[in-house]
């Protein structure tokens, strides 16, 4: 009958629509805004409103999730881990990481600490490659992702902003 | 800021119903709430952008109800992803439309600074270079989540506007920002000031110069290697043509005079029916086995029924160079013949069309070429030496340059003395004029010439087409590349070997993850590297995954673009999301995983995934995707607007090189996983699916068929996976690869994509080429859309499934 796909289409759409309230009137306002409900309701279970009330609530995010680098601060003796290797700006694919390494200044000889660290984030890509080729686990992928500014973003000091894991 | 205000008194008689309060308060409470963005999408940030609006993070919720497709009925302009300097004027065209007041959202590193293409050609470096940026969101893409951030970031701004200071309600008229202009380079009205203020430019710092390594030569071994179906081939050419072939690595090095009888003869009896790749590589210092300077043009033949591609090499003169056109005889070297003489300057004498491809007419210099060189050039290779041990003194690229941007201009010019718009578009409407015309018309129409695009809601991303109608016919029509075009091959050019593989994530960014895994494949056939086997069954279940969420996004996309409006993308952006949780757990980013490494994977699975990955793929996926296909493929309205249209005959999808669905659904049994199967995929099940018709209906069913033969592989990968090591060799940062070249494909979801790699034995690729699916599926448009109406253009557009990035690189 010609037609008929079309209102099977409609029809798709309609329960798909009544579908998500269903759904939630099941579990009533116990599931709003409960982060502790998202698994169940972003999972492959999930037919109720599909939606993150972001910022109200927030995924989980995975534990790999990566967004930009950080220095990484040993948890015990609050030190640097960062040897000043280097390995991380040949790796780094945009060329956004500029280590000057410390010298010593009697004897002239380069130190296992870097003088400076600085990150343009304007142009860090997330590939996260920095955090894996690094020998000293001294580079760690941050996830966090509340970044927005009023200004152009350009160079951070990466000294200033290390922090512990 | 808001100024004080004294508020009067309310007569208590009034009883409290009223409420005094400044206007501007009211005015920002309303325009906070009721911001509209303009639907416009550049590069792979524009897939954020839509998953904001998509139903898991439903930009609705902040008033953005709808996205507008007409900049005059939005005030919200979210720049996302990478401006390029063929966009710009369309770009602050568009902005200039806009109503006031206005803002501006700068989402992601390309749209913030030029982020990772910064070094590009034609890669504008920032969009603050061009119009007024109110948010700017770092990120490569920024998350959903980001975006938001960002908007909810912006509208705390406009809660401290007033209307006593606004731009918008000030006396002095506001002329808007002048449209840049294209000529030699990109001129934007800073750069054209500077330009007439030679003073006034900044001094230009010293570049920072770097020894190139000393190169070792290419070495060609003549001796055949194996004897295989190339190695066959190779010698019948040599007994054929005894003083015009010589035996190569993995094909024949032709004298340019007999270039188009090899062709004819590969194709006639050799039975390499498809032109499946051409390109060039340039030597300026050519290695020890090449006598002179030259540039190689490469073709890669191949044949239906499977096995290696046949490689072709001929030598031309670095001046002046010309060399016979193969378009007439193969029309899928049309597009990449026009991509040679672009980048690399070679003339193709007999082609029906040379125009430039992704640059415009009138950008100065062809810039594949070795020497040529970028107003960013800093060295040759990275890494760079100014960054470590002495990189005190941090610098930007613009710091080095005089314009401050990526921009060279000769001196002294000015527009008007040569260039501008009408010059850079004066062949294209020559030919729009002349082409496909009918002498014998009887009766003249008058005609019209039509642009859809570069900034249009159904072209899937900054694609331009021209149009010649005749009525509603379509007469005669020619697609413009380039305005995504942000250099890939300059870039991996310079990059190391490891370098380029976040990169190839970028390349079609709906699905990078079947774009690593060809250029590791690729890299592995240089290395001569093996790979786990747990590594190839996680290899495999990403890119099927990928495939899955490819073409439910291009059945969504091209109900959209039919005008059932969001149902379908939003119901396919759904799934997408869960998949992309996936990807997320298991590589840590959602769209750029960078995932796959040369000799393995970059990680193993995290726990529970299989298992999540498992009722993903038995329970949910099974049944969305039927109700998808039930929803769409059953749609009466979209069977008529889908049947008998844009009919793709075999003959002629295969003699312009198409590939993937696009060729299966032309009744072309061919597809990579079994005519040239890599990895492992000649362990699994499944079917090469067909149709009959190759229109566009056929093409949107058989994406459905293909779902289910993915699940099929995925259920059959989840079940045997073994455990072990995923990673076959240590990674050293600069990783060097002996010398050598390779072509080595992949089917990507959306067809055959090519990585054709050349190595002179350093830490970088000496030639970095991609064959581009999106791009060779784009060679039979023009004949498709012959003849159709307005309205089927984007149908056809649509069921061809194309992604920008790829297409421009």
């Amino acid at each position: 009958m010609p037609g008929l796909g079309v209102l099977k289409s409609l029809w798709i759409a309609l329960r798909h629509f009544f579908m998500t309230y269903v759904d939630d009137l099941r579990y009533g306002p116990r599931r709003r805004y409960r982060p502790e409900t998202l698994p169940e309701r972003q999972g492959p279970h999930g037919r109720g409103v599909f939606t993150v009330q972001y910022p109200r609530e927030r995924l989980p995010l995975p534990e790999r999730s990566r967004h930009s680098p950080f220095l990484v601060l040993d948890a015990t003796t609050e030190a640097l881990r960062c040897t000043a290797c280097g390995i991380c700006t040949q790796v780094c694919p945009v060329q956004c990481i500029w280590i000057e390494r410390a010298v010593d200044t009697e004897t002239g000889r380069p130190l296992r600490r870097p003088a400076q660290y600085h990150l343009d984030i304007s142009l860090c890509m997330g590939c996260g490659l920095c955090a894996e080729f690094c020998p000293f686990d001294a580079i760690k992928m941050s996830s966090d992702y509340e970044v927005a500014s009023y200004e152009r973003p350009g160079f951070l000091d990466a000294l200033q902003r290390a922090r512990k894991l | 800021m808001k100024a004080p205000v004294n508020l009067p008194e309310i007569p208590p008689e009034l009883g409290g119903n009223v409420k005094i309060m400044p206007l501007d308060v009211f005015y920002n409470w309303a325009r906070q709430r009721s911001l509209w963005p303009m639907m416009f999408g550049l590069a792979c940030c524009a897939f954020e952008m839509i998953a904001t609006a998509a139903a898991r993070y439903d930009m609705a919720r902040f008033g953005m109800e709808i996205m507008r497709a007409s900049p005059r009925q939005a005030d919200l302009f979210i720049v996302n992803g990478t401006v390029t300097k063929k966009m710009a004027p369309q770009l602050v065209r568009l902005y200039d439309q806009m109503a006031e007041p206005k803002y501006v959202i700068a989402m992601g590193a390309c749209a913030i600074s030029g982020g990772p293409f910064k070094e590009g050609y034609n890669v504008v470096s920032g969009v603050d270079r061009l119009i007024p940026v109110d948010v700017y969101i770092p990120g490569c893409p920024p998350r959903p989540e980001s975006l938001i951030q960002g908007i909810l970031a912006l509208l705390a701004r406009i809660e401290h506007e007033s209307i006593a200071t606004m731009r918008a309600f000030q006396k002095t008229p506001d002329e808007g920002v002048p449209v840049p202009l294209l000529g030699p380079d990109l001129a934007d009205w800073q750069t054209l000031w500077l330009q007439s203020h030679p003073e006034l430019r900044a001094m230009p710092e010293e570049p920072v110069t770097e020894e190139a390594p000393s190169k070792p030569g290419r070495i060609h071994p003549l001796e055949p290697v194996p004897f295989g179906d190339t190695a066959k081939t190779v010698l019948i050419l040599q007994s054929r043509f005894p003083r015009d072939v010589r035996p190569l690595e993995d094909g024949v090095l032709v004298e340019p005079r007999r270039l188009s009888q090899v062709a004819d003869y590969l194709r006639e009896q050799l039975s390499y029916r498809v032109l499946t790749n051409l390109t060039a590589v340039d030597y300026p210092t050519p290695p020890e086995d090449i006598p002179e300077p030259c540039i190689d043009v490469v073709y890669h033949f191949s044949r239906l029924r499977g096995g290696a591609p046949v490689a072709v090499h001929t030598r031309v003169h670095r001046e002046e160079p010309r060399l016979a056109s193969l378009t007439p005889h193969f029309p899928a070297a049309n597009f990449q013949e026009r991509e040679v003489w672009d980048l690399f300057g070679v003339r193709f004498e007999g082609h029906p069309d040379l125009r430039r491809l992704l640059m415009w007419e009138g950008f100065e210099g062809h810039p594949m070429r070795k020497d040529w060189r970028e107003a960013y050039f800093e060295a040759e290779h990275k890494p760079y030496r100014s960054r470590f041990p002495n990189g005190s003194k941090p610098l930007t690229a613009e710091a080095r340059t005089p314009f401050r941007a990526n921009i060279r201009l000769p001196d002294g010019w000015l527009p008007g003395s040569e260039g501008g718009i009408e010059e850079v578009e004066r062949l294209l409407y020559e030919r729009m004029l002349s082409a496909d015309r009918d002498p014998h018309k009887p009766l003249g129409t008058e005609e019209l010439i039509v642009n859809f695009g570069p900034h249009h809601p159904s072209t899937h991303g900054v694609f331009r087409m021209v149009a010649r109608l005749d009525g509603e016919t379509v007469q005669h029509l020619e697609p413009v590349f380039g305005y995504l075009h942000r250099n890939h091959e300059k870039i991996g050019e310079r990059n190391t070997w490891l370098q380029n593989l976040p990169f190839t994530d970028r390349l079609d960014y709906i699905n990078g993850m079947t774009n690593s895994l060809g250029y590791c494949l690729a890299l592995e056939k240089l290395l001569g590297w093996e790979v786990p086997e747990r590594a190839q069954y996680l290899r495999v279940i990403m890119a099927e995954l990928a495939r899955i969420v490819n073409h439910m996004l291009a059945a969504g996309f091209l109900s959209n673009e039919l005008g059932v409006y969001f149902t379908g993308s939003l119901y396919a952006l759904e799934e997408r999301e869960l998949i992309l949780d996936l990807f997320e757990a298991v590589s840590g980013a959602r769209m750029m995983c960078n995932y796959m490494r040369p000799g393995g994977v970059a990680a193993d699975l995290p726990e529970g995934w299989i298992e999540r990955a498992g009722e993903l793929v038995r329970e949910r996926l099974p049944e969305k995707v039927k109700t998808m296909q039930t929803f769409l493929l059953q749609n009466e309205i979209i069977q008529a607007r889908t049947m008998g249209v844009g009919v793709l005959p075999p003959e002629m999808a295969v003699a312009c090189g198409v590939s993937g669905p696009v060729l299966r659904a032309s009744n072309v049994p061919y597809d990579l996983r079994r005519a040239e199967p890599y990895g492992i995929y000649d362990r699994f099940e499944f079917n090469v699916c067909t149709r009959e018709h190759g229109d566009a209906y056929d093409r949107l069913a058989l994406r459905f068929d293909e779902i289910w033969e993915s699940l099929h592989i995925l259920r059959q990968a989840l079940e045997r996976i073994p455990a072990g090591p995923i990673q076959s060799h240590k990674l050293s940062p600069l990783l060097t690869v002996p010398p050598g070249e390779t072509y080595t494909r992949v089917e990507a979801p959306k067809g055959e994509l090519g990585f054709y790699l050349v190595s002179d034995g350093g830490r970088n690729p000496y030639r970095y080429h991609v064959r581009a699916t999106s791009l060779l599926n784009l060679t039979p448009l023009s004949a498709m859309a012959r003849g159709a109406k307005v309205a089927d253009l984007v149908a056809i557009l649509g069921s061809l499934d194309l992604t920008l990035g790829e297409v421009d690189r």
